[in-house]
């Protein structure tokens, strides 16, 4: 059993420089503009790790490539250039650390928007975090990462392009969008901020990367939300729809295969998505580019190893109504004996993913790049739970911390769907990149009782405590929505649809996942053994 | 000693300059036959302009340059590595005496240009011209011209129209760098040569051959532009520098592909696993041969490759058994292989050791090539309509009597007869 990227090739390596391809029919004419024409064979690359190998096929294998090394997450270029845009964030810091650790040359830019809007709306991190330049101190200190800051709102093209043309990323992973749907909800200023930054901050950066690092992969976070929630049951297929997808109409079929799938974003913030979903599947049509589009679940959770390393290496935990998802608030209400709000019936199944399983599979993406013009989509998910049951399994782990805690059914400010049916597909992660989900929704919300009950962090939730019940209306009304049922956890009956996971595991089963990366852990801490 | 020019004409057969030349399409030609001696020449085996340049530029038989197609593995591995200047085993002219000064413009095999005391821009395949042009100062100027190494391959399959005026075009650019140097520089040997003959050649060979064919107009037309181009550079030397003209391969009509791989497979020599997208790296163990392009086919030697699986003990026994089936080969009662040739009949040097095992050379028609993962063994070519030949490349000597040329000249004379003219001596016996 092999690594998931083993088989993997130059093809897929953000190092091999296309140089054309060559008609060996005609004493090897040489195409400049392969980009117009695909044929694999007589392709020709180059190297820029090993510019000595001359002009080649990119046919070598990760796993016989001196460049690319063994870790528990598959075959890792050496010494990769990862570029993060959004460092500072929640997801940004978070990955910088892992991928640090991992070894890679990790580089980022932030504008710290992230903590101004957050502080502009009155809320705050109830997690404390540090200035930049404290972080990067203690990543050197405590893990003995170095990272490469620069200060850079992504809208300023100029600055990005030199920044970039410095670093020559081999992979860029975009986290530098505004993260919320309420947000983008408050009021037009604040519909267009949330827009513009993330649909021209994407569109700009396509253009710099054709320009800068055609090679390197995009791995942009896009949201399972873009995709709404079909009444009809409709599968949430991953992006694009699988070839046996026909339509059917007036007697006629179509294979829907390889098309892009509906989108019914839910805001405004889920819109700029959206836009940034074609934006990008436009320019790997039109230049090549490579990039995984992200659905993520809704996430939840505080633990890495390497947050848990130090206090100021700690990431971010917003649990206000614009910037904390679901999980962190109901914890944090819990923790202040408030009734935990469940918006609605609290019948809305959403797809949720525990930070560090979020972490490990973008690391995953970001070893298996996908092939030049290659525009891929990745459902990343590790469980579908109700709104209602997230809140009861939030109170039963309360109750181990000696929380009583009560569920109140709010008005619901949001325009969606009380019940309605929900069937995800997320066969790649599993099946492709060899990702089995290894944290269960209790141990992370016990992980963050263990930490949001200190007491210096208490304080700063009792701070914004005032914050999490939502006033900001999808109809644009400004009131606090009321309370419309409060009840003990575990007296309410479940109704409604049943949330369906397909990962096609049981066709691969994770044992011998594991059994590879146990024999690569093997290898030593990191896994950075040698191939030989 | 004087100065000596060579124009190379590449893929221009001996018999098509003698055609075109006595039609009046090439009357600068026409006019140096009166003044010289043309011959037809051999060319390398194989005769790719990879082999053939190289074996020009050093004098030396691929067993001493190194060079035996475009292709190569990565060593160790099945990952096909694409020709470079690195590859080159011995010295090239101009290394080898660094006190002339040099303007060597367009010489195939060339990339990436190093070190010259003169000029040297590549000739093809040269996927970047920055590292095609020595000294890089040169950069400026070229792009300012919009001068390219090769015409663009896309432009040129997409539609005729588009490939002559590709061919034009890069031959104007040619032709006015070669002037500004030669008129700027002090400079002791020009080489210049002309690439887009083998292109059009490749593309529309059919073209020449058949005067109602619809492009033939435009064909005649491109070789009135090379004969100027030629007239144009003999303008720029003096009347007593040496000059010589030569052509690295001839050029035939294809009639059919054959593709060595498929057929190998079909005897049982080669096992490949059914994944295209891996090219050699689908390889098999139990292998005994495969074939690289366009005619050389290599034992699966164990300890040299991979999945190697050719004992040492075993390679005569294969050697003779596929010698054999290949001689008796035939397509409708034709014989495809005219001649296959064990390496050390045709290749003596250090460098032997990489050579391929066998080397064939096809009758009359047949276009051999590597062709993995190909349907068929005989497939129609679709697109191009000329393939190159061994045995009628030119030679053209000005100033010398027929006896100073040897009778049946290889490309591997050339330079040993450039320098005998450079020095006054054309002829050997003198």
């Amino acid at each position: 059993m092999k690594l998931h990227n083993a088989h993997k090739t130059c093809w897929n390596c953000p190092a091999a420089i296309l140089k054309g391809n060559v008609d060996f029919r005609a004493c090897g004419q040489s195409l400049e503009a392969i980009r117009q024409r695909i044929e694999r064979e007589g392709l020709l690359i180059e190297c820029a790790r090993l510019p000595d190998l001359g002009h080649f096929e990119p046919t070598i294998t990760f796993e016989e490539c001196p460049e690319w090394r063994p870790t528990k997450y598959g075959y890792l270029l050496e010494n990769m250039r990862v570029m993060i845009l959004g460092i500072d964030g929640y997801l940004g810091w978070t990955l910088a650390l892992k991928l640090g650790a991992l070894g890679c040359e990790v580089s980022g830019v932030d504008c710290f928007l992230r903590r101004k809007m957050v502080r502009e709306l009155g809320a705050d991190s109830v997690v404390p975090i540090y200035p930049m330049e404290e972080r990067l101190k203690a990543a050197k200190e405590v893990l003995d990462i170095d990272i490469k800051f620069r200060k850079i709102n992504i809208l300023d093209r100029e600055k990005l392009g030199q920044f970039m043309r410095e670093v020559q990323p081999e992979a860029i992973v975009h986290y530098g969008e505004i993260p919320s749907a309420p947000y983008s909800m408050i009021d037009c200023d604040h519909a267009i901020q949330v827009q513009y930054n993330n649909v021209i901050g994407t569109l700009g950066l396509l253009f710099l990367m054709k320009e800068i690092c055609p090679e390197a992969s995009l791995i942009k976070l896009g949201t399972l939300g873009e995709y709404g929630a079909p009444l009809t049951g409709r599968p949430l297929f991953e992006g694009l729809f699988p070839a046996d997808a026909i339509l059917r109409w007036r007697g006629r079929e179509w294979s829907l295969g390889g098309e892009l799938t509906p989108r019914d974003p839910v805001s405004f913030y889920h819109v700029s998505k959206v836009q940034d979903t074609f934006n990008i599947y436009e320019a790997c049509k039109y230049w090549w580019l490579r990039s995984y589009d992200v659905m993520q679940g809704v996430i939840y959770g505080v633990h890495t190893d390497e947050v848990a390393a130090d206090p100021r290496l700690r990431t971010r935990l917003d649990v206000d109504e614009w910037f904390g998802t679901v999980v962190n608030r109901f914890v944090a209400q819990a923790i202040l004996g408030m009734p935990l709000t469940v918006y609605g019936e609290g019948e809305q199944i959403r797809g949720f993913i525990a930070l560090e399983d979020a972490m490990e599979c973008m690391v995953r993406l970001i070893s298996s790049p996908p092939e030049p013009g290659q525009y891929d989509v990745v459902n990343q998910v590790s469980g579908l739970y109700k709104v209602s049951e997230l809140a009861e399994t939030v109170a039963r782990v309360a109750a181990e911390f000696g929380y009583d805690v009560k569920i109140q059914r709010v008005e619901n400010p949001r325009v969606e769907a009380d019940y309605h049916p929900f069937e995800v597909v997320s066969t790649k992660l599993p099946n492709e990149l060899g990702f089995t989900p290894k944290v269960p929704l209790e141990v992370e919300i016990r992980r963050m009782f263990e930490l949001l009950t200190q007491p210096h962090i208490v304080e700063r939730i009792k701070k914004v405590a005032h914050l999490i019940r939502p006033r900001t209306w999808w109809s644009g009304e400004k009131r606090v929505v009321e309370t419309l049922e409060v009840y003990r956890p575990g007296t309410r009956r479940r109704r409604g649809f049943k949330p369906k996971l397909i990962t096609d595991r049981e066709r691969f089963p994770t044992s011998k996942m594991e059994e590879v990366e146990r024999a690569v852990e093997a290898l030593g801490e990191g896994g950075d053994g040698d191939k030989g | 000693m004087g100065r000596g020019a060579i124009i190379g004409l590449d893929g221009v057969p001996h018999g098509l300059v003698e055609d075109l030349a006595h039609r009046g399409v090439m009357p600068n030609f026409r006019e140096l036959l009166d003044e010289g001696v043309l011959k037809p020449m051999r060319s390398s085996i194989p005769a790719v302009s990879a082999v053939s340049w190289s074996s020009m530029m050093t004098g030396a038989n691929p067993g001493v340059h190194g060079v035996y197609g475009y292709t190569e593995f990565l060593p160790g591995t099945y990952v096909v590595a694409y020709h470079s200047s690195r590859w080159l085993k011995a010295q090239p002219f101009w290394r080898r005496d660094p006190s002339k000064r040099y303007v060597i413009i367009n010489l195939p095999a060339t990339y990436p240009a190093g070190e010259v005391n003169g000029v040297l821009i590549s000739g093809f395949v040269a996927p970047d011209l920055e590292r095609a042009v020595y000294p890089r100062q040169l950069l400026e100027e070229l792009r300012e011209l919009n001068y390219k190494v090769d015409v663009d391959y896309v432009r040129a399959s997409s539609s005729p129209l588009l490939l002559f005026k590709e061919l034009a075009e890069t031959l104007k650019t040619r032709v006015e760098v070669c002037r500004r140097l030669v008129e700027r520089l002090k400079w002791d040997v020009l080489v210049f040569v002309i690439t887009g003959t083998d292109r059009l050649e490749h593309f529309l060979w059919d073209a020449y051959r058949d005067e109602r064919h619809e492009w033939h107009g435009e064909f005649l037309e491109y070789f009135r532009h090379v004969d100027e181009a030629i007239g144009e550079i003999i303008n720029l030397l003096e009347e007593d520098d040496a000059l010589m003209i030569i052509s690295d391969h001839g050029m035939e009509h294809i009639e059919v592909n054959v593709n060595l791989n498929r057929l190998l497979e079909d005897w049982g020599y080669l096992k490949l696993e059914n994944d295209p997208k891996r090219s050699y790296n689908a390889i098999r163990r139990g292998t005994k041969a495969f074939a690289l392009d366009p005619s050389r086919i290599y034992l699966n030697r164990v300890g040299r490759y991979p999945r190697g699986s050719v004992e040492k003990s075993d390679e005569e026994k294969l050697l003779g058994e596929l010698t054999e089936l290949l001689q008796d080969f035939k397509w409708r009662g034709r014989r495809v292989i005219k001649r296959v040739y064990r390496r050390e009949e045709l290749y003596h040097g250090d460098a032997v050791d990489k050579a391929p095992d066998l080397v064939l050379v096809p009758e009359e028609g047949f276009n051999l090539r590597a062709g993995l993962f190909r349907g068929e063994v005989f497939e129609r070519e679709e697109g191009l309509s000329g393939k190159h030949t061994e045995w009628d490349a030119l030679l053209y000597v000005r100033g010398v009597e027929g006896d100073a040329v040897p009778d049946s000249p290889s490309i591997e004379d050339v330079l040993p007869l450039f320098q005998r003219l450079m020095e006054g001596e054309p002829s050997e016996a003198s």
